[in-house]
C-alpha cells in the first residue's frame, strides 16, 4: 500500500522544486573554489548596471563630506598647512636619498646583467562599493576591462599591496583584498630574508604562515612580496610584523601581519597592468604541456 | 496557499528592487558611514519574510531569485545563501502553527532566532568544507551585532513587505 507522504498536490510541487533547487545549490557550493570569477557576457553587463548605482551613491556621499570638509571644518587649516610643510621639506630629503639609491640599484643590475625592468602601466581607480557579505573583504572599483584591466591584475596603493582582480566586467573590476581568507601571498621578510605565506584573517589584520621557527624574526620586521606565485610582482610592501607565536615544538612560527595599507580609509588604488599577465599565461601554459608529456610518458605501451 | 505564478510576479519584481536599493544601501554608503567592519545582511532578512509569509511551492525558486541577486553585490555567490535559506524556510513550514508575531518584541525575537539557525547552517556548510574554526568564530563575532540591527529592523521592513506582498490577509503575523 502506497504511503501518501504529501497532504496535497501543492505540497509534491513544493517538495520536488525544493529538491531541485536544493541539488543545482548543492553542486554549485561544492565547486566554488576558484581563484578567479569568471563572468558570462549577461552577468557582466548586469554588473556594469548594478554598479553605476553604488558609485552614485558613493560620489553624493563624498561630495557632501568634501563641502562640510572644505568650508566648515577648515579652523585649523593654519596649524596643519605649517605641520604639512615640515613634512614636505622632510619627505624632499628622503626623496633624494632614494633617487640616489635608485641610480645605485640600476648600476649595479646593469652590472650584473639582472634584465629588463618590466613595464608595467598602472591605472588609477576608485572605490565605489564594498562586498555585501561582512565576510569577504572585496572592494568594487570602477575600472575595468574597456581601460585594460585583467583578471589577477595586481591592485596597489602608495602604501603597498592591496590585493589582485578577482571578478571583472567592462567598466568595474571587484579586488579580492589582501585581508580576505582566500588570499593568498608568496611573502619574504626584508631583512633576514626568510620566505612565508601570508593570509588573511580579519578585518585588520593578516598572517604569515610557514615561517621557519629558527628564522631570527622580530616585531615591525617588513614584509615584501616574493614574486613567486606568479601573481603579485616582486617587492611591494606588504605590511609589518606586529605579533610572534613561536611555540617550544614545531618547525615553524606563525606572525601576524598589520598591513601596510590602511583598508578602512581607501578611496583610490593604482591598478598594475602590464606585459607579465601575458608571461604568466604563457608559463601556466608552458607548465600544462609539461604536464602533459610528464602523463603520457606514464602511461603504458598499448599494443 | 498562492499556487499560480500571477500571484507571485509582481510581488516579487518590488521585492527584488527594494532589496537592491538596500544592497546598494549596504554597500556603497554604510561602509563610508562608519559600517566599515560590518554589513547589513538585507537578503536574510527578505528569505526569512518570504519562509515565514508565503506558503508557496515556488519558495525555493523565489531564494534562488534573491541569492542571485545578492551574488552580484557579494562575491559569496547565490549557492550557499540558497541551500541554508531553503532548509530553514522547511523549518518554519513545519513550526508554522507554532510562531505568532504578536507584538514588534516577538518579531524581533523571532527573527533573530531565525537568523541564528540560518548562521549555524552557512557555519557548519563552511566546516564541512574548509575545516577552518578560527575563521568561524572571527564570523561569529560579526554576526552579533549584524544579526540584532537587522531584528531591529525587521518590524520596519515586514509592514512594508507585507504592504507588497498583501500579506495581512493570509499571514500568522500580527
Amino acid at each position: 500500500m502506497a504511503i501518501n507522504v504529501f497532504r496535497n498536490e501543492n505540497q509534491r510541487y513544493k517538495a520536488i522544486i525544493n529538491l531541485i533547487v536544493l541539488s543545482v545549490a548543492l553542486i554549485s557550493f561544492s565547486q566554488q573554489n576558484e581563484a578567479v570569477r569568471q563572468q558570462s557576457a549577461f552577468e557582466g553587463f548586469l554588473m556594469d548596471t548594478l554598479a553605476p548605482l553604488q558609485k552614485a551613491l558613493n560620489s553624493t556621499h563624498r561630495a557632501i563630506v568634501t563641502v562640510i570638509d572644505d568650508y566648515f571644518l577648515n579652523v585649523s587649516a593654519k596649524r596643519e598647512n605649517r605641520i604639512l610643510k615640515n613634512q614636505v621639506d622632510d619627505l624632499e630629503r628622503k626623496l633624494f636619498e632614494t633617487e640616489e639609491l635608485k641610480k645605485e640599484n640600476n648600476r649595479l643590475k646593469e652590472l650584473m646583467s639582472f634584465g629588463q625592468e618590466l613595464q608595467i602601466s598602472s591605472v588609477l581607480a576608485q572605490i565605489v562599493a564594498w562586498d555585501s557579505n561582512s565576510d569577504f573583504k572585496i572592494i568594487r572599483v570602477n575600472k575595468g576591462k574597456a581601460d585594460g584591466v585583467k583578471l589577477q591584475s595586481t591592485v596597489v596603493t602608495s602604501e603597498g599591496l592591496v590585493g589582485y582582480v578577482y571578478r571583472l566586467s567592462k567598466h568595474y573590476s571587484d579586488i579580492l583584498t589582501i585581508l580576505d581568507s582566500n588570499t593568498r601571498v608568496d611573502g619574504i621578510i626584508q631583512r633576514t630574508r626568510s620566505h612565508g605565506i601570508v593570509e588573511g584573517v580579519s578585518q585588520d589584520k593578516c598572517i604569515m604562515k610557514y615561517v621557519g621557527r629558527t628564522e631570527p624574526v622580530v616585531l615591525d620586521d617588513v614584509i615584501l612580496t616574493s614574486g613567486l606565485g606568479n601573481i603579485f610582482p616582486k617587492g611591494i610592501r606588504v605590511g609589518v610584523v606586529s605579533r610572534i607565536e613561536r611555540e617550544s615544538f614545531g618547525i615553524t612560527q606563525s606572525l601576524e601581519v598589520t598591513p601596510a595599507v590602511n583598508f578602512g580609509q581607501l578611496e583610490e588604488v593604482i591598478i598594475l597592468i602590464g606585459p607579465e599577465n601575458q608571461t604568466r599565461r604563457l608559463e601556466w601554459e608552458a607548465l600544462d604541456n609539461s604536464d602533459d608529456k610528464d602523463d603520457d610518458k606514464t602511461k603504458p605501451a598499448v599494443r | 496557499m498562492r499556487v499560480q505564478l500571477r500571484d507571485i510576479i509582481p510581488g516579487m519584481l518590488i521585492t527584488i528592487l527594494l532589496l537592491m536599493a538596500l544592497e546598494i544601501f549596504s554597500t556603497a554608503l554604510f561602509p563610508v558611514i562608519g559600517g566599515y567592519k560590518y554589513r547589513l545582511p538585507f537578503n536574510i532578512l527578505v528569505i526569512l519574510f518570504l519562509g515565514f509569509k508565503l506558503e508557496t511551492p515556488f519558495i525555493g525558486m523565489m531564494i534562488l531569485m534573491i541569492q542571485w541577486l545578492h551574488s552580484y553585490f557579494s562575491v559569496d555567490g547565490w549557492a550557499q545563501g540558497t541551500l541554508a535559506g531553503i532548509f530553514v524556510c522547511m523549518i518554519i513550514s513545519y513550526l508554522r502553527e507554532l510562531i505568532h508575531f504578536n507584538s514588534i518584541w516577538m518579531t524581533m525575537l523571532i527573527t533573530q532566532v531565525f537568523q541564528l539557525l540560518y548562521f549555524l547552517i552557512v557555519f557548519g556548510m563552511f566546516y564541512l568544507k574548509n575545516g577552518d574554526l578560527t575563521f568561524l568564530l572571527g564570523r561569529f563575532e560579526r554576526f552579533i551585532p549584524e544579526s540584532i540591527v537587522i531584528s531591529l529592523l525587521a518590524p520596519f521592513l515586514f509592514f512594508v513587505l507585507d504592504k507588497v506582498w498583501h500579506a495581512k490577509e493570509d499571514s500568522l503575523i500580527a
